[in-house]
């Protein structure tokens, strides 16, 4: 079992079931347990019953906003429970008009950093029962059993550089913030990356991609892929072949990744979606990276006013191309 | 016959079967295990649980070229491609086996039979390795695949106490261990002792393909949607998935036809010419693709087209995998329907 903080919940479950019961909002976005304690997943709550379900721990990695596009369609009013990046991803879908503001609902949660099981079963073993957490501890429990870890060492890789935990946007905070993290390795794998010579870059990915199924996982879970249309499906012109060759995963990969300049939250849900576990969240920091060294910092997500700089024109902007 | 190899011996069995043959095997690429090619110096993993993606690429590739087309005026040229490789697929588990004698049914035993397909399984001699640690994943038992045995295997192997048992089935199995010939001794351990434990989430699938028949419309359809991703994890690493498609990349005077892996769970797959889609939603999506595992699969051929290899349950980013819509649907043990 993973342990429920079970007073967090029962706070977050007053303050909703009262929404929900009072018709501030037709429709909950959470999460509820699946079959194991290491998964948590989406929850759609309309009743009490529903939310009898509800849960709040560790493993509530599936950002919620994304499931607005469809739900906004069949509800007046939604309620969604946001982590740190998931309100940021509410901000994205804000600035790409994708959703109205006044129908929605954003409850925050500020977010520990959300654990991977493989890196829990890789300590302990497949003999690993479930956990216990305390003050940034986490005990192990395995049948042989208790190992006492630290937190930090087993967060999915998506939480790893976390920069912001508490949800930038929200009606109601339903637990204490936590304020802004630190994140000196953010950007340690493209520094890494781009010291290599083009040849050896083009090699890891071309390496990297060659897994690359195409089942667009990490494009669906994307809080910045909200097109109703994605060049991936357009029959005319025909951008994208289905041909599982280098040219067409290149192609597929770093589409996305420029259509995601400026507009990249880092949540890292593309990376965390994909089943053969692609890094993808190093483009995509690349993009951000270069942005920032570009236009000056911006963080996309952090306020939905803020226009991302690629959307924006000033003539004092860097025109890196064509300055010789 | 029953032998044995040390597995400080296996690199030059492969080595050996690598000459002759194209051998697959379960290889660690970057952070995971995927079957793929062996060649010299790659880290060959039996013990891992389960490959990310199914095997089922030995047989149908993610993408194969059919047909070479060359055009100049009204002269049309077609080379249809042949595949004559002889293939060696080793450590393939029994449920995997299972997916692929589900996938022989779809492609062979109809008229006529895809010939690609066909060949490739002809040609292949199958090594099915026993399961020594199924991870939390594995519910094979909950659809009767035993996974210590693999009735269709060439070879039956067993990883026991740091050594590899192999068993010849057929013919084939029997030519392949004669290459194996002086790295081989003979086995004395008694498989029978062993036993393996799988999940079963308190399913039971007896009925549930007769009940789904009158089901189409039922109200779960209406909720069970609700959280997918309409991405195509599930289709792609799962086994018994076979959907592809058809297409040309070329020009008119000259190119090449070839089907790819193609996925049900994708808004355009049923995408007709003029606009139409009889599969609008997500709801038709999932539905689909969950009748056709516990269902019209069933109908065709009389099994439900799901091993319980867990890899959707591994993969899907929002954990709506098989075992829940089986509960969903009621297919449980303490539930009466």
């Amino acid at each position: 079992m993973a342990e429920r903080n079970l007073e967090q919940l029962e706070k977050i479950r007053e303050v909703v079931s009262q929404d929900l019961l009072s018709g501030r909002i037709e429709l909950l976005l959470g999460w509820e347990k699946g079959h194991y304690w290491w998964q948590s997943r989406p929850l759609f709550a309309r009743s009490k019953d529903d939310l009898a379900k509800l849960t709040w721990d560790s493993f509530c990695a599936v950002n919620l906003s994304r499931y607005l596009l469809e739900e906004l369609k069949d509800h007046q009013k939604v309620g969604v429970l946001v982590k740190g990046c998931d309100s940021r991803a509410f901000n994205r879908l804000l600035q790409d008009n994708m959703v109205e503001r006044d129908r929605v609902v954003l409850y925050g949660l500020p977010c520990p950093g959300i654990l991977d099981y493989k890196l829990l079963a890789a300590e302990a073993g497949p003999e690993l029962k479930g956990i216990a957490e305390e003050n940034g501890k986490i005990v192990l429990k395995t049948a042989s059993g208790e190992v006492e870890v630290k937190r930090d060492q087993f967060l999915m890789a998506k939480c790893r550089e976390c920069l912001y935990p508490d949800p930038v946007v929200y009606d109601q905070m339903l637990l204490e913030p936590q304020g802004k993290k630190e994140a000196p390795e953010r950007f340690k794998a493209v520094d890494e990356l781009e010291t290599l010579t083009p040849e050896e870059r083009f090699a890891y990915w071309e390496k990297e991609l060659s897994r690359c199924l195409r089942c667009y996982a990490c494009r669906q879970a994307c809080p910045y892929c909200s097109c109703r249309e994605c060049f991936v499906e357009q029959e005319n012109p025909r951008w994208q072949g289905r041909a599982y060759q280098p040219s067409e995963n290149f192609l597929f990969h770093l589409v996305r990744a420029y259509h995601g300049a400026g507009r990249c939250i880092d949540c890292g849900e593309c990376q965390r979606a994909c089943p053969v576990d692609i890094p993808l969240q190093e483009l995509n920091r690349k993009l951000i990276k270069d942005i920032n060294e570009l236009y000056g910092d911006y963080e996309a997500g952090l306020d939905a006013e803020l226009e991302p700089p690629l959307l924006t024109y000033r003539p004092d902007d860097p025109a890196a191309f064509s300055e010789k | 016959m029953k032998k044995m190899i040390t597995t400080d011996n296996l690199t030059e069995l492969w080595a050996r079967l690598a000459e002759e043959s194209t051998l697959y095997l379960p290889v660690q690429d970057g952070p995971m295990v995927l079957f793929q090619p062996w060649q010299e110096g790659v880290q060959v993993d039996l013990e891992a649980f389960n490959s990310a993606v199914s095997p089922k690429d030995i047989f149908l590739p993610r993408e194969e070229t059919y047909l070479n087309y060359r055009c100049s005026g009204q002269a049309l040229e077609l080379d249809a491609v042949e595949d004559d490789r002889a293939i060696t697929a080793f450590g393939i588990h029994p449920c995997d086996l299972k997916a692929i004698e589900m996938l022989d049914r779809v492609f062979i035993e109809q008229d006529p039979p895809d010939n690609l397909y066909q060949k490739r399984r002809e040609n292949t001699t199958v090594v099915a390795l026993s399961c020594t640690n199924p991870d939390p994943f594995c519910f094979c038992g909950v659809f009767d695949v035993n996974p210590l045995d693999a009735p269709g295997a060439d070879v039956m192997a067993h990883l026991v106490d740091g050594s590899l048992h192999l068993e010849a089935r057929t013919e084939k199995g029997k030519a392949l261990l004669e290459k194996a010939g002086d790295l081989l001794e003979d086995s004395t351990v008694d498989i029978a002792k062993r036993e393996v434990k799988t999940a079963d989430f308190g399913l039971n699938v007896k009925g549930l393909p007769e009940d789904l028949k009158s089901r189409f419309e039922d109200p779960v359809w209406d909720e069970l949607y609700k959280s997918c991703l309409s991405c195509g994890v599930c289709t792609y690493v799962c086994p018994t998935c076979y959907c592809f498609d058809v297409e040309d990349y070329g020009h008119e005077a000259k190119g090449e036809r070839f089907r790819c892996w193609d996925s049900c769970m994708f808004g355009h797959f049923t995408q007709m010419a003029g606009g139409h889609n009889p599969r609008p939603s997500r709801k038709e999506r999932v539905r689909q693709r969950f009748m056709h595992k516990l269902q019209y699969y069933h109908e065709a051929y009389g099994e439900i087209a799901c091993v319980g290899c867990g890899r959707c349950l591994r993969s899907c980013p929002v954990n709506l995998d098989i075992v829940q819509a089986i509960k969903a649907l009621g297919g449980e043990k303490v539930e009466q329907r």
